[in-house]
């Protein structure tokens, strides 16, 4: 099988840099110290009351699940963002748009690389997460589920972070740029949610805007996607159930509603795959233009 | 085994190249040489297939690089001005990175790298990290790194640009070699001297019209032509600047000690009539001959916009 010649080289020169081994440190020492507090004010809890409230322990599995999905969001824009703006100040990249390689297998390359370090990340901090099977309460297609919606954030932050990187010259303009992708994703469909139900509760009726048109643009959202798996595996008030009380009303969208899952994953996986055309265009301008005469 | 036919580009208000046509036959070594801001980065960022042109075609052995990117990618060798360096990575993997995006692993790979480093003098330097060689080293290893999938067409764009001496002589010395190999080259370069010294054929680009193109037998008669006649007589030269000041083909005139150099559009026939007429003034030549030029004279009068008059100067 050949394996992509970007993924192998980045894979080769990434193995021998402190960078990849510090997040994955980082990434995992912040988890356990959020989990070890977590249980230890559960059992400060038991101690004083002499009760033990297993609900407790599943909010255990909450707090980290959300701790992650935050950490990610932060975490995977600044792994993609700076791949091929990077190449372009090397001047490493007009080499490569001259030998036989495309400008979708670059991508494709930077794209495998980038989620392959996320998989790490997310995969070595599966320990901390399983601390919750000690206590039960949450079964493996319940924890497979959540891994499911990390890799498609992944894969959709991930390719947002190429496009801006195929579209600035500098990299820390594509980081920058990235990362506002993630705000308007993530933070700007929540923002319009709000201002429609604001204005629906300004009408005479009191009507319910939320279940009009601004709640399909959640659809797009990483962060509605992670709270609805939440929301399906520990009914509402986990995790980041107080910034998103539309998801409660998401019973009365009918057939979007009951398959409110599979369909945002898949319309993020759409957009995903947009990204990653408009950053396969933008690799090579050259030939992007037509020929005027 | 290159042409390139009217290609015109243009960048919002700026034309970059106005129609350019060249011709590379195969295994040449083709000097193309101009000013700053002629077209010679985007011909060759043209050629090879970074930008598309508006207008025209660039055919790589009869392929067209438009049509056909692919095809001409597996037959070109690009070296560019500037070297990009991968951290981490050494200079065996950084030739076996590029062997593989050329569809070259395992055995194969090593074996062409090796070959490779040994021709650019680079075969003790393998297991060295990239960015700890001197830019000459590096240059070498881009030269070689162009090769890995043996291309017939090799382009580079100011290779020897920032280079000492001895390691553009070492470079020079490759090239001669990759010719002798039956390479075609196409090497654009500021360093003139240089370019004549190696060079089969040049072209000079100007405005992004190819403004001369021969080999180097036509460019040394232009040569010739472009330097200006010395010419010694003996007693008062007042007879032969009045001569000289009356003839068509006389451009400038400058009195050197006790020379005079003749800017002179004629070529060896009317040299020749100059000479005859100057004797039969009565004039005492007892010296006229061209002034040795080179390329650098023939590249400035080419690429000369400002228009020239018939001048008299003393010099001390």
């Amino acid at each position: 099988m050949r394996i992509n010649p970007i993924y192998r080289q980045e894979s080769r020169a990434g193995a021998r840099s402190f960078k990849l081994p510090l997040i994955i440190l980082g990434f995992n020492s912040v988890l356990a110290v959020v989990a070890l507090l977590y249980m230890y004010s559960m059992i400060a809890q038991v101690r004083l009351t002499a009760e033990i409230q297993y609900s407790s322990f599943l909010g255990l599995y909450s707090f980290v699940a959300t701790m992650e999905f935050v950490l990610l969001l932060f975490i995977i824009p600044g792994l993609t963002a700076g791949s091929i703006s990077g190449e372009r100040e090397r001047q490493t990249l007009e080499l490569m748009l001259t030998t036989r390689l495309k400008a979708s297998d670059i991508v494709a390359g930077k794209l495998v690389q980038g989620l392959s370090t996320v998989f790490l990340l997310i995969v070595s901090s599966f320990p901390i997460l399983g601390l919750v099977f000690i206590y039960g309460g949450v079964t493996m297609p319940d924890v497979g589920l959540l891994l499911l919606c990390y890799v498609v954030t992944a894969v959709l932050l991930g390719s947002a972070g190429l496009f801006c990187s195929a579209l600035m010259r500098r990299s820390t303009m594509a980081t920058v740029t990235a990362y506002l992708v993630v705000v308007v994703l993530n933070a700007g469909t929540l923002v319009v949610n709000y201002l429609a139900d604001g204005l629906g509760e300004m009408t005479l009726t009191g009507g319910n805007a939320a279940a009009g048109w601004p709640m399909y643009l959640l659809l797009w959202n990483p962060a509605a996607t992670f709270q609805t798996v939440l929301n399906s595996q520990m009914g509402s008030g986990s995790g980041l159930a107080p910034f998103f009380p539309q998801l409660e009303r998401i019973a009365d969208m009918g057939l979007a509603g009951r398959y409110w899952l599979p369909l945002s994953m898949a319309l993020q996986l759409l957009l995903a795959a947009c990204f990653l055309w408009g950053a396969v265009r933008n690799t090579k301008p050259g030939r992007r233009g037509r020929r005027r005469g | 085994m290159l042409r390139i036919e009217n290609l015109k580009k243009v960048f919002g208000r700026t034309v970059a190249l106005d129609g350019l046509n060249m011709t590379v036959e195969q295994g040449a070594l083709y000097g193309f040489v101009g000013p700053n801001g002629a077209g010679k980065t985007t011909t060759i960022k043209t050629v090879i297939g970074l930008l598309a042109p508006d207008e025209g075609r660039v055919l790589v052995g009869g392929i067209d690089v438009d049509k056909e990117p692919d095809r001409v990618m597996a037959r070109i060798g690009y070296v560019p001005d500037s070297f990009g360096v991968y951290d981490n990575l050494k200079v065996s993997e950084y030739m076996e990175f590029f062997a593989s995006c050329y569809g070259l692993t395992g055995l194969k790979a090593r074996k062409r790298a090796q070959m490779l480093l040994e021709q650019v003098g680079l075969d003790d330097k393998a297991d060295f990290y990239v960015e700890g060689l001197s830019r000459g080293m590096q240059q070498r290893l881009c030269l070689a790194r162009a090769l890995i999938h043996n291309p017939p067409v090799l382009i580079m764009d100011e290779p020897t640009a920032g280079l000492d001496p001895r390691t553009r002589y070492e470079f020079k010395e490759i090239l001669k070699e990759l010719q002798s190999q039956g390479k075609t080259i196409l090497i654009s370069s500021h360093i003139l001297p240089e370019l004549a010294e190696i060079c089969t054929d040049i072209g000079v680009v100007d405005q992004g019209r190819m403004v001369f193109e021969g080999s180097m037998e036509e460019i040394l008669e232009q040569i010739n032509v472009a330097s200006p006649l010395l010419i010694s007589v003996s007693g008062s030269q007042q007879e032969a600047l009045k001569l000289l000041r009356a003839h068509p083909e006389v451009e400038t005139i400058t009195i050197r000690e006790e020379e005079i150099v003749v800017g002179f559009s004629g070529d060896k026939k009317d040299e020749g009539a100059l000479l005859k007429q100057l004797i039969d003034a009565g004039v005492n030549v007892y010296g006229f001959m061209r002034e040795r030029g080179n390329l650098e004279s023939v590249f400035m009068q080419i690429t000369d916009h400002s228009g020239e008059e018939v001048v008299l100067i003393h010099e001390d």
